[in-house]
């Protein structure tokens, strides 16, 4: 059967459903199963074109809970530019530490990656040489002070510098890295932010007073 | 009779044994039941159930465990689509021949399925190379370009003389909280401040530690403060404090003596009084002050003057005591 070609624009098409969804059970709109799922057969059409091309309330199929979701609905959230003047950065600073090298390894070539993929500067990515905690306990509840067990924590460290980034990049890239941290390491970020004098040490305050009095005098 | 039916019993089992798992080889539907017949029945799944006296009716089917998913898995998928976040390891889910574990003499690794190391250890499957270009493309649009002009380290440091030092703590623990987050380190290059020489003289001196002589800079570590906004403000505070201090006169700077001094000089030095009068008295008794101004500024005493503020201020070395040599024949004409 073909489609009947009575077709209401898109988003009329959008408002119909949401409202027939508030109101009555999910209804099967062929026009969006074409669209996203091929598979489905072809049966009901004649149904549903009766039902556009009356352009009536008349009663409808309800079918076997085809989710009509809308994921097509949901837009890209807009981006915002603020006021705010950006920070910058002269460089960032991140040491990752684990107790597997294999981890940091593969976090290290992520974190890379990232940042280069985002056009942001490397300057270095070296690995801090490693610190093994050593503990000796006795090995035994009670006595037997010549049997000791002995332990170690080894520290593994990754150390990634960026230079020159600004605020907005920075906090992408670091809010980016640090959601995928994997278990069992820990991360420390050293910023070093770049600001201008500020205006009151620009001269001494005297002197600028002295300049208003005159100003007020005049 | 005992005997025989005690060895075939256990020459049943053995067959019984064989369909099982043994070494890790999966049951085939070949091995289901007896392998070769002997003078006991081998006793079917069948027989079990009825002898149980439970109706074959209510039984289910036994169900076959379905294929792994690696079955259905085409080359050209889309990985990301199969771990698109951090998931631990599925060996049905994963189509790669991994083994891992330490093996037993004359073994290998342990293979993927059922393998606990594998699950343990955390895994990057869900941040390809081809997902983390994905995903970066995707936040492209938040981040911001460099400024082009600030490309060199001394324009960082003309237009943006402060930099202030700042350190974020991530992981796990008991609390989220870092009592190290809250230091904030403030760095300034004392030239880039607006003084003249006796304001940078006063505020080296009031600085103390805090300044590098060799880098001339300025830090500021503050952590006296709860938060790390906090640190900061006080640490503006502080270096607005010296400025207003050391661009201030007080009375009773005028009382310095030469042992305050930070650097030499010659203006007013014994060295200048002494090399006048040897000059003085080498030529002979004269009239005073006239002679006086033009043997200091004779090229000679010039000279003189130079290599000893040099001395006095770079150290002991050989080409200063070189040029201190020189100077001194020069004027004394030897």
């Amino acid at each position: 059967m073909k489609m009947n070609e009575y077709f209401l624009s898109d988003r009329l098409v959008h408002f119909l459903v949401y409202y027939f969804k508030l109101v009555f059970s999910k209804i099967d709109l062929r026009k969006e199963q074409v669209l996203r799922i091929p598979s489905l057969d072809f049966s009901r059409s004649s149904v549903i074109s009766r039902f556009f091309c009356n352009s009536r309330l008349s009663p409808w199929v309800q079918t076997a809970g085809i989710h009509v979701g809308s994921h097509h609905c949901t837009v890209a959230p807009s981006i915002t530019e603020t006021e705010e003047p950006d920070s910058l950065y002269k460089n960032v600073a991140v040491l990752v530490k684990g107790h597997d090298k294999a981890v940091l390894d593969s976090y290290q070539y992520f974190a890379t990656l990232a940042a280069q993929e985002l056009g942001i500067n490397i300057d270095k990515v070296y690995e801090p040489p490693k610190k093994i905690e050593r503990l000796t306990l006795l090995k035994s509840v009670h006595i037997f002070k010549k049997h000791r067990v002995q332990y170690e924590m080894r520290t593994y460290y990754r150390r990634i510098e960026l230079k020159h980034l600004t605020g907005c990049t920075a906090d992408v890239y670091l809010e980016y890295i640090q959601r995928n941290l994997p278990e069992g390491v820990a991360m420390e970020v050293t910023k070093t932010l770049l600001e201008k004098l500020p205006e009151h040490i620009k001269e001494p305050v005297w002197n600028t007073i002295s300049q208003e009095e005159e100003k007020q005098r005049q | 009779m005992a005997a025989s039916t005690m060895c075939t019993a256990w020459v049943s089992s053995i067959t019984r044994k064989h369909c099982y798992d043994v070494f890790g080889i999966i049951r085939s539907p070949l091995f289901r039941g007896a392998s070769y017949s002997t003078a006991l029945s081998v006793p079917t799944n069948k027989d079990v159930m009825t002898r149980g006296n439970r109706s074959t009716m209510s039984r289910r089917p036994r169900r076959e465990p379905a294929a792994p998913r690696t079955d259905k898995m085409t080359v050209d998928q889309d990985w990301s689509s199969v771990y698109p976040t951090a998931a631990s390891f599925k060996p049905s889910t994963v189509p790669l021949p991994i083994r891992m574990g330490y093996p037993v003499k004359r073994g290998v690794p342990l293979e993927k399925k059922g393998n606990l190391e594998l699950i343990k250890i955390p895994n990057f499957l869900h941040l390809t190379p081809a997902a983390i270009k994905k995903q970066c493309a995707a936040l492209n649009v938040f981040c911001t370009k460099w400024p082009e002009t600030l490309d060199s380290e001394a324009k960082c440091e003309q237009h943006f003389p402060i930099q202030v030092k700042m350190t974020d703590f991530v992981f796990a623990g008991p609390s989220v909280r870092n009592p190290k987050a809250r230091v904030t380190t403030l760095t300034v290059k004392v030239s880039s401040l607006n003084l003249d020489d006796h304001g940078r003289k006063k505020l080296i001196k009031l600085a103390g530690e805090r300044h590098n002589k060799e880098t001339d800079m300025l830090t500021f570590t503050a952590d006296r403060c709860p938060l790390r906004r906090q640190n900061y403000d006080y640490a503006m505070y502080l270096l607005t404090v010296l400025y207003h201090e050391s661009s201030k006169h007080e009375p009773w700077e005028k009382e310095k003596t030469e042992a305050d001094m930070e650097e030499y000089l010659w203006e007013s030095s014994t060295s200048e009084r002494n090399a006048v009068e040897t000059l003085l008295r080498m030529k002979g008794s004269e009239d005073g002050s006239a002679p006086r101004e033009e043997l200091l500024s004779s090229r000679p005493m010039q000279e003189y003057r130079n290599s000893v503020t040099n001395l006095k201020n770079a150290g002991e070395s050989e080409s200063t005591l070189l040029q201190y040599k020189q100077s001194v024949k020069n004027l004394l004409n030897l």
